[in-house]
């Protein structure tokens, strides 16, 4: 049984490693069975635009990755904020970073849509928490 | 150019300003006024290190004159001259700082010369203050930079294999088990090379030169075996055209730095997107010497970051952490040059420039 039927959550994350071993330890916790994830912002933004990324009725949490090259987090959620804020409303955003650094933190409290940073390994359980925080419907 | 020490003195009686001229014309630059605004035109147009002034003019007293100095011209060392009726102002305008010393009327000779003499060593040793004080903000900043991506080129892979360890732990079936310990030896490659690369950062500033002949083929195989093991593509190809009987000669170890950075994010940054992922190796030395162009069809930079790779990561602006900043400082100890070509999205080309220290 899924904890949250219905959320789906995005990774986006240069490093296929860091994807797929968040992607088993959500699974392990019974998140949700929907997960998606993208090496490069440019195909979340693809995803974006596509019919599914803009389909309503569920929540989509991202969990974003500070440090990508070519662009990095910060940009990426830059560009996400051109949307509509009609369309923003259905993102929950995280940003994920391996070093606490003060300087990202303020970053990314100044950055729209973000509710705050977590630190990688990603703790499942404080995730779980948060999502309950936000309202999201529960089996 | 002379090198005499500029200075200005602004006086509203004629006559001081001519006999100071005559005095000290073969010691200084002198610069003379009777009027505050002029004053202030001479110290925009020259190079001026030490002020004098006359505390009782007509039109502005000294102090105020050196009062409206003060923002726009910080660093001459003001001298007040006086008659010894204004005491209480010289002990004011001392106290507030705004003048260095003071001389009273008439003057004496000597001591007006050496006074002068003492305020410009004064505003040499503040301007030599200043420059240093330039220069270690400008080395603390570059620590910064380079602690931040050290800390995150160390930190990423440990996270990576702490999420690692936690999967496994749990994973019953053996194929899995195995994914994620060839998993946990790519990332713990990735942790060896951003401790590799400190060390590296180290020798480079501490250790001399060490000059040993290249022998292109054995060199280069050995730096893409230590880089490759990552490397999904099809093997990186080599291409040398060696147009000199000349042996070449170079620093080897901080050569290998260089392409082994060079290599490392070549593959750490290719397209897996693309069907073929390639990397070229290509070699091209002359008696003079020797230009190495190594081209990937990769992710490929942006025009606005070409110029900022080889910096130490600032959070802001994207670098491949530290690798290609390490390898800017190797190159500039062996006197190389180092060129990036990049279209987005289609590859980049490096060339490292070498001079042959035959």
């Amino acid at each position: 049984m899924k904890q949250f039927p219905n959320t789906r959550i995005l990774m986006v994350d240069d490093n296929d490693i860091d994807i797929a071993v968040n992607r088993k330890l959500l699974q392990l916790a019974d998140i949700t069975s929907d997960i998606r994830s993208f090496n490069q912002c440019k195909k979340f933004f693809e995803y974006l635009d596509s019919e599914d990324g803009g389909a309503k009725g569920f929540a989509q949490i991202v969990l974003m990755d500070i440090m990508m090259p070519v662009m990095n987090g910060f940009e990426c959620l830059a560009q996400f904020d051109e949307y509509p804020a009609d369309f923003k409303k259905n993102f929950v955003i995280y940003m994920l970073s391996s070093s606490i650094d003060r300087n990202d933190i303020r970053l990314a409290e100044a950055t729209p849509n973000v509710r705050r940073v977590l630190e990688k390994p990603l703790d499942i359980y404080v995730l779980r928490k948060l999502l309950e925080q936000e309202g999201l419907p529960t089996e | 150019m002379n090198n005499k020490p500029g200075i200005l003195y602004l006086d509203d009686e004629e006559n001081n300003l001519f006999s100071f001229r005559a005095l000290f014309r073969r010691d200084f630059d002198i610069y003379t006024t009777t009027s505050a605004a002029e004053a202030i035109q001479i110290l925009r147009e020259n190079d001026i290190q030490v002020v004098l002034s006359d505390q009782k003019m007509a039109e502005i007293s000294g102090v105020e004159f050196f009062e409206l100095l003060r923002n726009e011209f910080p660093d001459p060392v003001r001298i007040l001259v006086t008659g010894y009726a204004d005491i209480e102002a010289v002990i004011d305008a001392i106290n507030k700082g705004q003048v260095y010393r003071y001389i009273t009327k008439p003057w004496n000779e000597q001591d007006l010369k050496f006074c002068i003499e003492n305020a410009y060593e004064k505003y040499s040793r503040e301007r030599e203050l200043r420059t240093k004080n330039v220069e270690l903000e400008k080395a603390n900043a570059e620590l910064d930079k380079f602690v931040y991506s050290t800390s995150h080129d160390l930190r990423a892979p440990l996270v990576s294999m702490l999420g690692i360890m936690e999967v496994l732990r749990v994973e019953e079936d053996k194929t899995k088990s195995r994914e994620y310990i060839d998993m946990l030896d790519t990332t713990l490659q990735r942790l060896n090379e951003a401790v590799q690369n400190i060390i590296y950062y180290y020798q480079n500033a501490r250790n001399q030169e060490l000059l040993e002949e290249i022998k292109w083929e054995f060199f280069l195989d050995e730096v893409m075996r230590q880089a490759r093991k990552s490397w999904q593509g099809v093997p990186p190809t080599l291409n040398l055209d060696i147009s000199s009987s000349k042996q070449f000669v170079c620093d080897r170890h901080r050569l290998k730095v260089i392409v082994l950075n060079i290599l490392s994010n070549a593959i750490r940054y290719a397209d897996s997107e693309k069907s073929e992922m390639w990397i070229r190796i290509e070699v091209i030395q002359n008696a003079e010497k020797a230009i190495v162009r190594i081209s990937d069809n990769g992710l490929g930079i942006e025009n606005a970051r070409l110029n900022k790779i080889f910096d130490a990561y600032d959070g802001h602006s994207m670098s491949g952490g530290i690798g290609l900043y390490i390898a800017r400082q190797a190159a500039t100890k062996i006197g190389a040059e180092l060129h990036v070509h990049s279209i987005f999205g289609e590859g980049s080309k490096f060339t490292i420039d070498i001079p042959n220290r035959i």
